[in-house]
């Protein structure tokens, strides 16, 4: 399967980078390749223009910053998981990171490219030839949509393994532009919007992913649930962050909707408990009902809630565990 | 010593072991020719349609395109790989009957183009209304697939044997019980190609293809070019795996080598790995009601036996299919009384072909499932009521298979001891269990002269050894393992032996790699040429030794007397003897075997002796379920195999893990699912076979056997393993949750919602 | 447009005349004949075309070979040393570790990164790292055991 064709732009410079996107409008950015590429040959993603930005050298850092931690953009999801600051201090973040694909991907994956990774679909990861057996769905440009065909909406899920566990870490990203640079919540890149999941403005890019350092102070886990253990996406994937002291908690899912999901029920009704057999069924009960997800994969709606339930309970149980 | 095999029984590397991990074997895809071209395969994106026109003319226009083909440009020969049941055309000629069928081909000058080509083609089609479920397509009304057949039924059988209506009423306890079977992939590493070349002088198509059957591949091409056979010359290069799926002439064979005649230049076809999902072959799924009628003690009286096999849009092999389902239902248990019905039901969806166990899989877990839900309603121990009705060698078949050796009961008892039945069924903690079930599997078929193998052996002059074999190496091993079996015989060593294999145009006729007869069928022809090639070599020692040439023994290069091995001549200087005698040079064997028959028996209409050996085996696992997400984790398979004496136990043990880690995918993870005739996990990501963190502890067992008919007493290794680890697995879900599943794969879905259920 | 790049493909410069859409797999066997890097899935799934990049198992059938340029490349070609096999060619060969072959190039490369990094990995991290390459045949039990046998060869000073 050939890629479709296109220019290809190496810049040496973010703001390089960003003039390019402003330029043209059809160009994408390509980090470690591994979701845009399969896209490419699938022709769901068709850009003119493919802006190579991994010769950009300072994305590709870890650092501390006053206790803050600053996690370039173009890091390979395996130096996230094998830096010694993040292996030890943030759990969520780097399970999250090594349950990604298999270790291939880590080792070309970014951490920027896994947040940004395009929403999946099973009408919608297939080839052009597979597609044309159906009228053209709206993600993939058409008019319907196969999955729910009441309203002109995108279901696609965002399936990213990464996004919920630095969710939960309250990780802030700094997206930056030719002449700007903004700051946000993670949380709030996600449009929700299955045809356009990223809100990010026109020639921005994501540059750097921070960490504050009061995540370190709590505990942290990823758990992921999947046909098999490696190369699958999620078919839900649950991060916990707990500050058992203070009786903070914050979960967050991935592949269960539109966008990584904050579990803010759950949230809520965790907040100033202490963690105990009681409370851990009640919020499995809560967990299950955050989203409703639909049939966008071979795995069923109902088996995806009862996930939400099931592994939030696991990782709950983890926290209970780790603080004995 | 004398008796010692030096060669046959080692644990040896494959010959072509170093250049495989090197890279430089070279499988279809890495060859390339000067002017080579590129084609590729325009697919229907309807479940059922008439093709009312196809306009190519763009595509021609095409800056790049050599040529476009379609279904009324080709002569109107239908081809299949079973003769009785041919019903497809190498491009759909008036309708296509799944997403995914036949259109038309393009080459090209460079692959690009070809893929752009093909989607200028335009296709009008008239949709016709299509089925995907066997039991709607078998209802009178139902859309009919293929013309002049009824209810889409292409192929039924209907058999009878004992006396059943007797038996069930002599029965202490009758149960029915009704399984499902899923839809497979046999999804070998390499994807499927073709290259063609043409001969203009000659006449001649020479095709580089990724297949397991060269010599029937032949003949499919002469019938559908409508050439003569003696015209088309199949070679087979290294093949990435088949399990099945490369039994069949595709449309990339046929359009390699009509582009090739018809443009006069190299051509090469790849399917990408979408297409081996959708457009090749796959396990047939199978629904299945098996009635059982046992004594009280758990003796089977009488079974009575009904499958419909979702056979998709074409037969492929759909009568032999059926008839292995049927006859195999058997062994390794008696059933004195059977009553078999089957059927091959046509649905708009992707084609059901042979693959690993060919429709037995499918069979083995409705009985094994259903002997241990007998075992649970009598009172009885799985594993007793498996060895009170096993087999045994010397007994009558009552289709009439001669059961020469039979390792069964013995592959029982120490699959059942290896796994620790006694102390761990029924007494592990909750969610942790251990099953076990049985199977047998002919080594290759017998009674058809077309399934004979030949072998062709020279001594070269410094004691290396040619042979010529038309065996089907694919990955398997075949190659060394004929060449251990000739060099056994010869005396000499494997590194003395250069092997030509595969190729309709040098090597003796092979049927090819099917029904795991390779090892007994083309190493016994290897064996008689080699043998051939020993007796002229030994008349000419025997003089020199002074001995008679049935006294010579030829081991470890060398020739000596039996009882003196002090009298004694190296091989080399035997063949520079034999030069210097002025003997005829030079020493050649041939050999043609097919299996001893009395009678000819096709199992369709004739029972009889159906394989000239079989294999028995056991498996036994032990899983763990986790409880919160339902996931099943196979621990440990056990695996006791009868396959004889095996020529190479590395290769031997090779086999069953990898039919242990197939069959544990067919249980747990693996499904081609299809919404409305299309396949929605066409892809390595979507349909997840096992990877190294499913793989269980394997442990294989050998239950050695001394068969007379395999070549050096062996019998087949290669499929019969992979036929029981599904309902192993399953039984042994039952043991850890009390849940039976009667449906495959058993998903973490399943699991929990049956807990759920339970637990209500 | 066509560009002319050149790739250090196991110690040796490469000129190449290539497409931006071409992968770095189409470049290693339609143009540069280094056909042990095998073809699987195309789609990044199958493990079949690894190849290393700087040393990292990289997938080269989900990369550019734009992408490559300046990086040092190892193939399947590059890995044995003065003509002899590589010892986890040698392992693979004598332990059983493959059988139809095509799977094998992806593997060995895997597990050299493995050894590479870790002179004495576990059996859980060979699994774990090795994971994205599939294989059909074997059941993965004998590549592990080859794999487990070069590194208990490793350090023992021979």
């Amino acid at each position: 399967m050939r890629l479709p064709k296109f220019r290809y732009i190496e810049p040496k410079s973010i703001e390089e980078a960003s003039a390019f996107l402003l330029d043209e409008p059809g160009a994408k950015i390509l980090a470690g390749g591994t979701d845009i590429l399969p896209n490419m040959k699938h022709r769901v993603e068709l850009p003119s223009v493919v802006i190579n930005i991994k010769k950009i050298p300072e994305l590709n850092t870890i650092r501390q910053d006053n206790g803050v931690i600053r996690i370039g953009a173009l890091t390979p999801l395996k130096k996230v998981y094998e830096s010694p600051i993040i292996a030890e201090n943030l759990s969520a973040l780097s399970s999250a990171a090594s349950s990604v694909g298999s270790y291939h991907h880590q080792t070309m994956g970014t951490i920027g490219g896994n947040i940004c990774q395009q929403n999946r679909c099973k009408y919608f990861n297939q080839s052009q030839w597979w597609r044309s057996a159906r009228p053209t769905c709206f993600k993939a440009g058409g008019e319907i949509c196969h999955v729910v065909n009441k309203e002109e909406v995108c279901y696609s899920a965002y399936s990213g393994d990464v996004a919920p566990a630095l969710m939960v870490l309250d990780a802030i990203i700094i997206l930056q532009s030719k002449d700007n640079s903004r700051e946000m919540p993670l949380d709030m890149l996600f449009s929700g919007n299955g045809k356009a999941p990223l809100n990010l403005k026109e020639g921005e890019l994501l540059t750097e992913i921070t960490i504050p350092g009061k995540a370190k102070d709590g505990f942290s886990t990823y758990l992921k649930s999947a046909n098999r253990e490696s190369i699958d996406f999620p078919i839900v994937g649950t991060a916990f962050w707990a500050s058992i002291k203070k009786k903070e908690y914050r979960v967050a899912f991935t592949a269960v909707d539109r966008k990584p999901l904050r579990g803010g029920s759950v949230e809520d009704f965790l907040k100033g408990k202490d963690l105990s057999e009681e409370v851990l069924e009640e919020a499995s009960q809560i967990a299950s009902k955050e989203a409703s997800p639909v049939k966008t994969s071979v795995y069923s709606p109902s088996y995806k809630r009862k996930m939400m339930g099931l592994l939030l309970r696991s990782a709950i149980q983890e926290a209970m565990g780790r603080e004995k | 010593m004398e008796n010692e095999l030096n060669v046959v029984g080692q644990r040896l590397p494959m010959h072509d072991a170093a250049a495989k991990a090197k890279g430089t074997a070279q499988f279809t895809d890495d060859l390339t020719f000067p002017g080579m071209l590129h084609g590729r395969i325009l697919r229907s994106p309807l479940a059922h349609a008439k093709i009312l026109r196809i306009d190519t003319s763009k595509a021609e226009k095409l800056p790049g395109v050599k040529g476009v083909v379609t279904g009324q440009d080709i002569p109107d020969r239908l081809y299949g790989i079973v003769p009785k049941a041919r019903d497809e055309y190498a491009l759909a000629r008036d309708k296509v009957r799944y997403i995914g069928d036949d259109v038309a081909a393009v080459c090209a000058i460079a692959p690009e183009i070809a893929e752009e080509a093909i989607e200028l083609i335009k296709v009008d089609y008239e949709e016709l209304p299509a089925v995907f479920d066997p039991f709607e397509s078998k209802k009178d009304g139902a859309p009919v697939i293929h013309e002049g057949i009824k209810n889409n039924t292409s192929f039924a059988i209907k058999k009878e044997f004992g006396d059943v209506k007797k038996a069930f009423a002599e029965s202490d306890a009758i149960f029915e019980d009704t399984f499902f079977s899923q839809a497979v992939n046999h999804a070998p590493l390499e994807p499927h190609a073709a290259i063609a070349q043409y001969d203009p002088l000659k006449g001649e198509v020479t095709i580089w293809s990724s297949t397991q059957i060269p010599f029937f591949l032949r003949r499919n091409l002469s019938n559908t070019l409508q050439i003569p056979e003696s015209r088309v010359r199949v070679i087979k290069p290294k093949v990435g795996g088949g399990f099945g799926q490369k039994i069949d002439m595709f449309a990339k064979d046929f359009c390699a080598a009509w582009f090739a005649m018809h443009l006069g230049k190299p051509v090469k076809f790849i399917y990408d790995r979408e297409e081996v999902f959708i457009s090749t072959r796959q396990r047939h799924p199978m629904y299945i009601t098996v009635k059982t009628g046992m004594k009280k003690d758990g003796t089977i009286l009488a079974q009575k036996f009904q499958s419909y096999a979702d056979g998709g849009a074409y037969n492929s092999t759909a009568p032999t299919m059926m008839a292995l389902s049927c006859f195999f239902l058997m062994i390794p248990y008696k059933v004195p009384n059977l009553f078999y019905e089957g059927y091959h039901v046509y649905t708009n969806k992707p084609v059901g072909g042979a693959m690993r166990g060919h429709g037995i899989p499918q069979a083995r877990f409705a009985v094994e499932r259903q002997l241990d839900l007998m075992a649970g309603r009598l009172g009885l121990d799985p594993a007793e009521i498996r060895l009170k009705n096993s087999i045994h060698a010397g007994e009558p078949h009552s289709a009439g298979f001669v059961i020469n050796t039979c390792g069964f009961s013995e592959s029982v008892k120490k699959a059942a001891d290896a796994i620790g039945w006694k102390e761990k069924r029924g007494k592990l903690p909750f969610g942790r269990g251990v099953g076990l079930a049985g199977a047998s599997f002919p080594s290759g078929v017998s009674n058809m002269s077309h399934i004979s193998s030949g072998a062709v052996v020279q001594v070269g002059q410094d004691g290396a050894v040619n042979v010529l074999s038309g065996a089907a190496d694919i990955g398997q091993g075949a190659e060394t393992v004929i060449s251990q079996i000739v060099a056994e015989e010869l005396g000499v060593l494997l590194e003395d032996i250069r092997i030509t294999a595969a190729d309709t145009g040098i090597t003796p006729l092979d049927p090819g790699t099917f029904g795991s007869g390779v090892t007994v069928r083309a190493g016994n022809a290897a064996r008689l040429a080699a043998l051939e090639a020993k007796e002229k070599l030994f008349e000419f020692v025997a003089e020199k030794l002074e001995a008679n040439p049935e006294d010579l023994i030829a081991k470890n290069r060398e020739i000596f007397v039996k009882g003196s091995p002090g009298t004694v001549m190296t091989i080399k200087d035997a063949i520079k003897g034999y030069q210097y005698a002025d003997l005829p040079m030079p020493i050649v064997g041939r050999g043609s075997w097919m299996a001893p028959t009395d009678e000819p028996t096709t199992l369709f209409e004739q029972d009889g002796n159906f394989a000239p050996n079989y294999s028995f085996m056991t498996q036994a696992a032990e899983i763990e379920v986790d409880l919160v997400t339902g996931q099943v984790k196979l621990l440990r398979m056990v695996t006791a195999h009868d396959c004889g004496r095996p020529i190479n136990p590395m290769l031997v043990e090779g086999q069953l893990e990898g039919s242990v880690v197939g069959g544990m995918g067919q249980a747990l993870y693996e499904d081609v699912i299809v919404e409305k005739g299309q396949v929605m996990n066409p892809s390595f990501l979507d349909y997840g076979f096992p990877t190294f963190l499913e793989m269980p502890q394997i442990e294989t067992i050998g239950v050695e056997t001394d068969d007379p008919i395999g070549p050096f007493g062996a019998k087949e290794a290669g499929e019969g393993t992979q036929l029981s680890p599904a309902p192993a697995i399953v039984n042994a879900i039952y043991d850890a949750i009390g849940v039976d599943f009667m449906e495959l794969p058993v998903t973490p879905e399943k699991i929990l919602k049956a807990m759920e259920e339970k637990g209500k | 447009m066509k560009k002319g790049i050149e790739l250090k493909i196991n110690g040796d410069n490469y000129e190449v005349l290539i497409s931006p859409n071409n992968t770095l797999l189409e470049v290693l066997r339609d143009k540069l004949g280094l056909m042990g890097t095998k073809q699987g899935c195309d789609l990044g799934a199958c493990g079949a075309c690894t190849v290393l990049i700087n040393g990292e198992a990289y997938l080269s059938c989900i990369m550019l070979a734009m992408d490559a340029v300046g990086k040092e490349i190892m193939t399947i070609e590059g890995i044995e040393e003065d003509g002899l096999l590589h010892p986890l060619q040698t392992a693979f060969v004598e332990k059983g570790g493959l059988q139809c072959g095509f799977c094998t190039p992806g593997m060995i490369l895997t597990a050299k990164t493995i050894l590479d990094e870790e002179e004495h990995p576990t059996e859980d991290t060979i699994k774990k790292k090795m994971s994205g390459n599939l294989c059909r045949c074997t059941g993965y039990k004998k590549i592990v055991e080859a794999v487990m046998s070069v590194s208990e060869q490793t350090g023992e000073g021979a």
